[in-house]
């Protein structure tokens, strides 16, 4: 039985269907990559996974308990990195976990907060202002906080939204060292890279329903692992898929028009199901 | 430890950095002051309401108003914005935390203000007439006052759907309840096809019962008037947080 079980999950908004039939489940101790383009579903099945909605239909449980009717079960077990910075700007970082550790009753809270910010390297800004710190700064505390209670399962909404690059490759690290400490976490991205870089699986979302489920290494290897790029006059360009590199080669030689090879991304998997791109 | 105590004291530590800051204290007694200086220093001076002077009759008035004002407020106004921009009532509803615990502490919280609001009011009132009388009614009627326009602003910050919805609240009902229900003038004055709508409004106990004496029948009645209000807002709040979904 995987740690997170979804079967036929149904969610609209005012006549928008948000999540439509979504049936999956995660593994325990997996980075689960929930991939999509804005609208894709993925902040609702979190937001339905974190109770802070409830689905129209279907079934969701996070270690067995059931996300409607065991709410307050639930909460005790996960922790939550949401798409928004929800930090209190006004209060410092030390006050900001100090609050979330009372609420989730962690035990000796003022050790395990200071080796929290130790963990996220902000223990020279515990006296800080929240709003003073940079966007990557405050992204880290996030974690922090959610991982103070030691959550069995993380939750991590679009966890490198508006970062530069090095800043999100940090991130990935500590994202990395959570799931190597044994924990489940759930991410939902729109960035290809990341997907890819972090995900043991992948749930390929778009239009609320999910459209490919397995490692990023077999989505791009059933669908060919080269990819030309052929250079249309119109400014368009046309994807070929190859599974090796030589039928990729050969295809190039035949081309009139400027191409190029590179190994195919999740991407290249998103086109080829939906002839739409993920990242705008 | 109680759940509560966490959201209390986030509002407090907010509370106390935004005391800090030079214009708090002057916003929040700037209105109650004019009204002190201008209807009981200027045209209310040797006026009698009921055998007190007017200045003794509007002081208990003022408290009253400024405890709403604060308490409802401050408890409508951080809650839209907590919901709605900064997302950080997310995070109460996301912890293992009862809707009654989310509840009372942003009650407490509002109180805390309210009380402290109105207490700046009680001092300028006593510098200006120091036998302005405060007893044992007196801090009841203002704590159950406190309560009652706390828990009206949870249920206001519940249900509007933009800051702007807050204002709008306000200006339908914090402030025709403050200047009808009794604070600058006794309500017998008031024309009696209006009685009706002024028996409505929540200040208008308060404002009997804060002049009153828990001894007397009267005031006994007006202040369980103020507590039934109170239950009302209270469970139809806690309804609101129990059911609150995105």
């Amino acid at each position: 039985m995987g740690i997170i079980e979804i079967i036929d999950l149904k969610k609209t908004y005012e006549r928008v269907t948000a999540v439509d039939g979504l049936t999956l489940t995660v593994e325990r101790g997996e980075i689960f990559g929930l991939l999509g383009p804005n609208g894709a579903g993925k902040t609702t099945t979190i937001k339905i996974l974190s109770c802070l909605t409830v689905p129209d239909s279907g079934i969701c449980r996070i270690e067995g308990l059931d996300v409607v009717k065991e709410r307050y079960a639930i909460k005790r077990i996960i922790g939550v990195v949401p798409q928004e910075n929800n930090l209190d700007r006004e209060l410092t970082c030390y006050e900001n976990l100090k609050i979330y550790a009372m609420l989730h009753r962690v035990e000796d809270y003022e050790r395990k907060i200071l080796n929290s910010l130790k963990t996220v390297e902000l223990l020279d800004k515990k006296g800080t202002l929240v709003s003073k710190l940079s966007g990557g700064m405050q992204r880290r505390l996030l974690i922090a906080r959610a991982m103070l209670p030691s959550p069995k399962i993380l939750f991590l909404d679009e966890p490198s939204v508006g970062l530069d690059a090095h800043v999100r490759r940090q991130l990935w690290e500590l994202i990395r060292g959570i799931a190597w400490e044994g924990r489940t976490v759930i991410l939902t991205t729109h960035y290809i890279e990341e997907a890819e870089a972090l995900s043991n699986r992948v749930a390929i979302m778009n239009k609320g329903r999910l459209i490919a489920l397995d490692t990023p290494f077999r989505l791009k290897r059933e669908l060919g692992a080269y990819v030309v790029e052929e250079q249309m006059g119109n400014g368009k360009v046309r994807y070929h898929m190859f599974h090796s590199k030589g039928e990729a080669h050969e295809f190039a030689r035949g081309c009139a028009c400027q191409v190029t090879i590179r190994e195919s991304n999740l991407e290249d998997v998103f086109i080829r199901l939906t002839g739409e791109r993920i990242e705008s | 430890m109680s759940s509560w105590y966490p959201i209390f004291l986030r509002d407090m530590l907010l509370f106390k950095r935004r005391l800090l800051r030079l214009g708090y204290l002057f916003s929040a007694m700037v209105v109650p002051v004019i009204y002190l200086v201008t209807f009981g220093l200027g045209l209310g001076r040797g006026f009698y309401v009921g055998g007190v002077d007017y200045l003794g009759f509007l002081i208990p008035g003022l408290v009253a108003m400024s405890s709403m004002n604060n308490s409802y407020t401050w408890v409508a106004t951080s809650l839209n914005l907590n919901r709605l921009y900064f997302k950080t009532f997310q995070v109460f509803i996301q912890a293992p935390v009862s809707p009654f615990d989310i509840m009372l502490g942003n009650v407490l919280a509002g109180m805390v203000k309210g009380i402290f609001a109105s207490s700046l009011i009680v001092l300028v009132g006593l510098l200006i007439r120091s036998d302005f009388g405060i007893g044992f009614t007196f801090f009841v009627v203002l704590i159950l006052n406190s309560f009652m326009f706390s828990c009206l602003g949870v249920i206001t910050g519940m249900i509007t759907k933009s800051h702007e919805d807050t204002a709008t609240y306000s200006n339908f009902f914090i402030m025709p309840m403050a200047f009808f229900s009794g604070t600058f003038f006794p309500i017998e004055k008031i024309p009696m096809f209006l009685k009706p709508l002024i028996y409505l409004m929540p200040l208008t106990y308060t404002n009997l019962a804060i002049r009153g004496d828990l001894r007397e029948l009267k005031t006994m009645l007006n202040t369980g008037v103020i507590f039934l209000f109170s239950l009302i807002f209270f469970v139809i709040g806690l309804k609101l947080i129990a059911n609150y979904k995105e």
